[in-house]
């Protein structure tokens, strides 16, 4: 079983590294969706079916969070596993997005660190990545 | 000159560009680094428990070359997607940078980066550091408002 992800960043380039870096992981990948903001990401939360959202904060137009807060408040998408993936620093911020159910990575990143929260984030094992990817107990079919 | 503030640009400069672009820093310039050509420069401005900015210029072509080690690429990408390329590249160093200067603990806010041309003034700056790239060099200074 596949993961059909979104990455929402508004940088084309970092979009790219991240999707690289997805694939060099070992997690099974469906679809990947892109968008350039929050807005551009709900949009496509929207009209497609997504497993996984690997969001930036710092975006034009709408920021990430903004879009995880927006998400949390609609029933369809609440329970959405979400993780940040930013050069965000502080403990205050970080935690405030821990509050609301999202991973967290660090840029810069390697691509055993993005597998380990998408692993965390999905309840997912590691193993289940190289064994095709059998949910554990998060509630979602994927 | 502050030197912590120079340790943290530094240390974010190298860690971004070593596990980002795939280039390993060195902190003695070598003659050809000391004198290559600028060939970008990009600005971003923070806002928090104090303001100001952080300009990354990179000089000596490696941008063409850190574009395509960060994207997987043999060939360099456009001079648009370079031009990102150098534009996330400031944002990670000035999102590293900040936390070492003022702590963990507190919030800054960060404008999407903006080009610079080359020949833009980088007076009055609070702390400027060089890291050597393999044939060229990155610069960082960073100025704070008062």
């Amino acid at each position: 079983m596949a993961f059909n992800v979104l990455v929402v960043d508004d940088s084309a380039a970092m979009r790219s590294i991240i999707i690289k870096t997805l694939r060099i992981s070992g997690v099974p990948l469906g679809e990947v969706y892109q968008a350039g903001n929050g807005q551009e990401g709900l949009q496509a939360v929207e009209e497609n079916w997504i497993d996984l959202a690997l969001v930036d904060l710092n975006m034009p137009t709408m920021g990430g969070e903004e879009m995880i807060t927006q998400l949390r408040a609609n029933p369809d998408t609440e329970n959405l596993p979400i993780v940040v993936i930013s050069t965000e620093s502080s403990d205050t911020r970080i935690a405030s997005l821990r509050g609301q159910g999202a991973g967290f990575i660090h840029k810069p990143f390697k691509p055993e660190e993005l597998r380990e929260q998408i692993s965390f984030i999905t309840g997912v094992s590691n193993e289940s990545f190289d064994e095709g990817g059998a949910v554990s107990g998060s509630g979602f079919d994927f | 000159m502050n030197h912590s503030m120079k340790a943290a640009l530094y240390q974010a400069a190298a860690l971004t560009f070593e596990e980002l672009g795939f280039l390993f820093p060195n902190a003695e310039l070598e003659p050809g680094q000391k004198s290559a050509v600028v060939d970008g420069m990009v600005n971003l401005d923070f806002y928090g428990p104090f303001n100001g900015s952080l300009i990354l210029r990179v000089c000596g072509e490696i941008l063409p070359t850190i574009a395509a080690n960060m994207l997987g690429q043999d060939e360099p990408p456009s001079v648009a997607l370079q031009q990102d390329v150098l534009g996330e590249l400031g944002n990670v160093v000035c999102g590293n940078a900040l936390p070492l200067i003022a702590g963990r603990e507190v919030v800054f806010r960060l404008s999407p980066p903006c080009i610079l041309g080359t020949e833009s003034a980088l007076e009055n700056s609070a702390a400027q550091i060089q890291i050597g790239l393999e044939g060229g060099r990155a610069d960082v200074f960073l100025f704070i408002k008062q």
